[in-house]
Formats: structure tokens, sequence, C-alpha cells
């Protein structure tokens, strides 16, 4: 791979995350370094989701700490989180149901939208030339996902598929430097796994994003990942490149137990 | 071909992001606006513009601020009547306390003051949805109500808490005639129109729509949820504050608290949920619907009974309107949440295709 992996960009050290009785995350550490594709593999209920939603600031683990880019983060909020550059993805698609495909992307870039809300209600020329400004990038990320199509479509009405497309296209949107996907691929069929495959890829290649995936098809995480992490019951029973990992004796074993 | 959008091919974003991107409905908006501004005004008697025309268009007005918290914003309220009224009672202290103070002043002041208090109570939307937060928002209501009859310096000290504006002077014009007071509310309603549909297609309207669909996901993408519910809530009190202004300067002349009851929230809230929530154009149906309704059974159920030999009491006629209303609310809510402007848009992608549907 001609890509060059930098230097350490997220750092979790000993997170525990509790739900009441509910061990979620139990001691777990791991870093994130610039530029690669690091997946997150378990079982259900391993604790993957909940880890994503630890880095972005939806879940405050109750013990460790986080570093982002070297410097410790307290008690984010998931929108400064996605002020930093950390953008997600969701396992149970959370688009606009309202929205068309269009307006869902163009959210991803309120974070860089500053005219305020009186030259918004005038469609003032600075506030047109940004909304503008800003279409014309959304529609490169349209052409990039090949969904030019159904940019006037309300999402409610796309297929599954093309629905996992929109959200990424919206988590692209952020220009993001961390990019969570969870289970892009879930629920598709060979061909859109193919298409989702090369569009991580490309994204990872292209800009340079970092890419933090969680997938329970194994031959697509062996392909595409630079590291792997295995949860298993919240608790990390394994983390390397894809070799390694899928020789660990530990590793085979709860996938085994899983029923996998 | 009376309606095609054929070779009508956008070669900009700019002109892909218009109002209305297609040429016809552009021509049919801008010869309504034009009849409304020059036909009318030929055509309609007195009564017209005092019962239906100018009622429609403030409670219009008011309903547009409505249907942004509540269609756009998915935040529900109960409380709008009482918006209308400090919106009026604002303005109304504003104009008699403040030497020289312009029409245009106290109306803007009166919804600054209105969108103010919106916010205040707005807050226990950050924390409680839902049913919790009607009952937050009907409680505004009943304090507002207390306040404007019990609190005397919102009235000027008068004893029944009724006061009353005249000589309407807008840059000296003086709004007098009913043509001149419709034509007045008509221009505000127009401004206040375009400036809603700028807010619902520009980064705030995104915002508010996004918190309404899925709030863990807008908060994940960077939009700060206590910004874009409190904002939706400071704008759409701006115009009910307006446009309760309006009501009480323009409409009513002279007013007491009761103008502006739980009733009106209500009623406010019904225009919105049959007009189509999330639509601007629904707003407006909403409020000719509910404007006209009554004054349609008024004359056709004794015309009916009539033709029957049964004569047909107001009290009949006003238990029948309530009737209609809760069958439309719930046929709305449950067949089309979007309401009137929805089968109006579906009526219009039918006729964009005909005769070849396929
Ligand atoms: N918001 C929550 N409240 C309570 N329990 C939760 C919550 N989120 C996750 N959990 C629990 O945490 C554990 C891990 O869940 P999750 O992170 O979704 O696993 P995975 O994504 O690996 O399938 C499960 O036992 C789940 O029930
Ligand atoms: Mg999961």
């Amino acid at each position: 791979m001609s890509k060059q992996i930098g230097d350490v960009i997220l750092d979790l050290q000993n997170i525990s995350l509790r739900f009441g009785g509910v061990k979620a995350l139990t001691d777990i550490s791991f870093n994130v370094r610039e530029h690669e594709v690091r997946a997150i593999i378990g079982p259900n209920g391993a604790g993957k989701s909940s880890m994503l939603n630890v880095i972005n600031g939806v879940y405050h683990p109750q013990d460790g700490k986080i570093f982002f880019r070297g410097e410790e983060r307290k008690a984010m909020q998931p929108h400064m989180a996605a002020a930093q550059g950390i953008a997600r993805t969701f396992q149970n698609i959370a688009l606009f149901k309202g929205m068309s495909v269009l307006d869902n992307i163009m959210t991803g870039r309120n974070l860089q939208m500053k005219s305020n809300l009186l030259m918004q209600a005038l469609w003032w020329g600075p506030a047109r030339n940004e909304e503008l400004k800003h279409r014309a990038r959304v529609e490169e990320i349209i052409d990039f996902l090949e969904i030019q199509h159904i940019r006037k479509t309300p999402v409610g009405r796309l297929p599954y598929g093309l629905q996992k497309r929109v959200d990424l296209g919206r988590a692209l949107a952020m220009e993001p430097k961390i990019l969570l996907l969870d289970e892009p691929m879930a629920g598709m069929n060979v061909e859109e796994k193919q298409d989702m495959c090369r569009f991580i890829l490309d994204v990872n290649d292209q800009f340079g994003t970092t890419i933090v995936l969680i997938e329970h098809d194994m031959g697509v995480v062996m392909d595409i990942s630079d590291r792997v992490v295995v949860l298993d019951y919240g608790k990390k029973i394994g983390d390397g490149i894809p070799d390694e990992v899928r020789s660990s004796p530990e590793v085979i074993k709860a996938y085994l137990g899983a029923g996998h | 071909m009376i309606y095609r959008e054929n070779g009508q091919f956008k070669t900009s974003y700019g002109a892909d992001q218009q109002i209305f991107p297609i040429a016809q409905d552009r021509w049919a908006v801008l010869a309504i606006i034009a009849f409304a501004f020059i036909g009318v005004p030929l055509l309609a008697d007195e009564y017209m513009f005092r019962a239906i025309l100018i009622p429609f268009l403030i409670l219009s007005l008011a309903a547009l601020g409505v249907n942004l918290l509540v269609g756009y914003c998915g935040q529900i309220t109960l409380g709008a009547g009482a918006f209308m009224a400090i919106g009026a009672y604002a303005a109304y202290n504003f104009l008699i306390r403040i030497d020289g103070m312009p029409l245009l002043g106290a109306l803007i002041l009166g919804g600054l003051t209105s969108a103010a208090m919106g916010i205040l109570f707005g807050i226990p939307s950050l924390r409680v949805r839902g049913l919790y937060l009607a009952v937050a928002t009907l409680a505004a209501q009943f304090f507002w109500d207390w306040a404007f009859l019990r609190i005397k310096w919102f009235t000027n000290d008068s004893s029944s808490g009724s006061v009353s504006v005249s000589n309407l002077d807008f840059f000296g014009w003086t709004i007098d005639a009913p043509a001149e007071k419709y034509l007045f509310c008509l221009g505000m309603l127009v401004v206040f129109g375009l400036l809603a549909k700028n807010m619902t297609r520009a980064s705030i309207g995104r915002q508010w729509m996004a918190i309404r669909d899925m709030d863990v996901a807008a908060e994940v993408i960077g939009i700060r949820p206590m910004w874009a519910k409190l904002s939706a809530f400071a704008v759409s009190s701006f115009f009910v504050g307006v446009a309760g202004a309006m009501w009480g300067f323009v409409h009513l002349g002279s007013w007491e608290p009761a103008a502006f009851s739980v009733d009106r929230s209500f009623q406010l809230l019904f225009m919105v949920i049959i007009g189509g929530l999330g639509s601007i154009v629904g707003s407006f149906f909403g409020a000719a619907f509910i404007v006209i309704l009554p004054i349609f059974l008024n004359q056709m159920l004794p015309a009916l009974g009539g033709l029957f030999g049964v004569s047909i009491s107001t009290a009949a006629v006003s238990h029948a309107e309530l009737i209609i209303f809760g069958v439309l609310i719930v046929f709305f809510l449950i067949v089309e949440p979007h309401g009137l402007a929805r089968l109006w848009a579906t009526s219009k992608e039918k006729l964009r295709l005909w005769p070849f549907p396929h």
C-alpha cells in the first residue's frame, strides 16, 4: 500500500463504560493512527457501537482517558467532537427522514457555514454565496458516491443500500479527520458491499481520512483494514494486523463460541 | 400543455436553488400575488375584508410562525395564543409609552419581546419533549392570560384589561379603510413569508429539520440542539408576536386578553396540522380553511336544513364546526400528516406527468 500511516491521532486509555449494572466496556486501551483503516470486530453486544459512541462524545465513560491529537478531552459533547473533525455513520441508519438527499448531506456542512440567522432570512449576498459554495462541494460528494439521480428524493423513500450511502455522504460532507463507520455494509448484497468498500478505500486514499470501522464480514475486514481490535463481552481480546488477529487462539475461540 | 417543464435545464446551483425552480410555478405565484394586491381590492366588499380576508392574512402569519416551530423544528406548543398576546400588549406599550414610536417600530418591538419570551419559555424543550413540553407551553399560556388580566401596568391601568389603538400611521400612510388594512396585512405576510422561506431553505432551516427528524444524529454532525431549538422558539415567537400585534392593532382595534386565549392556541395548531406540518404554503391553506369553514357552515347548514324543512340553530352550526374540525384533525394526523399542502403537491405531481403517469 502506498499510503503513509502517520502518528497516533486518537489514543484511548483504560476506558470503562457501564450502564447501571451492565458493563459495556471494561478497561479498553487502543490507539488509532493517522490515515489508517482501523477495524473493530467482535460478536453482537461486544461493545463496538458503545466504543464509537465514547469516541464521539455520545457516551461518557466512567473511567479512562481519551487523547485526541495529543490533548486529553473531557466531558466532550457530540457537537464539539464534530467540530474537532470526528464524523460517524450509524448502525441503524439515522438519516433525517423528512429531508431530501441533498439537504441531508448539506447538514454535514453546517459547521462550516458562518452567516447569521438574519442574513439567511434575507437570503443576503454572503449567505446566498455561502449556500451556493457549499452546494457545489456537496455536489462533488454526490458525484463521488454516484447518487446524482436521487439528490432531490426524500431519504425515507430510498432503499436501504442507498440510505447507507447517503449516511456516508452526510459524514463525508463534514470533511472529517476521523470517520467512524458503524457496520456500513450490514444487510447489503455482494454488489452493494463492493461499492461501499470501494468508497471507503477511496476516501481513505484520496482524502487521507482516518477510518475506524465496525464490520462483521471478516473477508471485508481482512481485506481493507490496516489494524484490527477485537472486543468480546466488553473486553479487548486482540489487537494487531489482520493476520495476527486471525491466527490468535483467543479470537478464534470467541468467534467459535459466538457461533461464527 | 398546461404544466410542462421540458427544456428547463438548470445550468447553475443558483438557478436550482430558487424558491420556485419551475418557471410555471414562478409565474403562477407572481400572478396570485399581483391579483391579491390589485384585483382583490377592486372586487372585495367591506364584509369580505373584515370577516374573511384580514383575519385570514393575520392568522396565516401566526400559523406560519407556529409551523416553523412545530412543523419544521418538531417542538410542540400549546401557547401560541399567549405569544400573540405578548406581541400585542408589548407593541401597545411601546406605542403609547414612547413618544413618536412609529407603527412598524411598535410591531417589530412587539415581535422581539415575544421572541425573547419565546426563548425563555422554550428552555424546557432542552430537557423535555412531547406531552411534557405541551404542558409546559400550556402553562405559559395560562400564566400570560393571568398576567394581562391582573397586572394593570401592561394594560395602562385600564380596569377591564381592554386597550385600544387608533390612527395607524405607516410612514405617512394612514391605514384606515378595510381595503387599506387588507393591503397592509398582505404586504406584511408577503415579506414574512419570504423570510420564512429563506430560512427554511438555508442552514438554519436544515438544523431545525435535523433536530426534528433525528436529534442524536443532528448533534453528532455538529448541530447544537440548544441553539437549534431556542432559535426556532425565538423566530416562531417573533412571527406569532407580530401577528398578535397586527391582530390587536389592525383587525380588532381594541381588545382584551380573552382575544388571545387558549382557544386561539389550539386554533393555530389545528391550522398547521390541517394545512400541512413543515410547509409554508400549508400554513396559508390551514388558515384559509379555518377562517372560511365556520362562515361556510353558517351559510350552508341552515340553507341545507331549509331544503329538508328543518331549522338549524346557530348553536348546532357551531357544534357541527367542532365536530368537523375534530374529524379532520384525526384524519390528517393519521392519514396525511403533511396536510392539505401534501394533497396539493401530490395532485401537482400527477399533473406534471399527466397524461402519461409512467
Ligand atoms: N444506551 C444504552 N443503555 C443501556 N445499555 C446499553 C446502551 N448502549 C449499549 N448498551 C449495552 O452495552 C452492550 C454493548 O452494546 P453495543 O455497544 O451496542 O454492542 P455491539 O455494537 O458490539 O453489538 C450491550 O449489552 C448493550 O445492551
Ligand atoms: Mg453495534
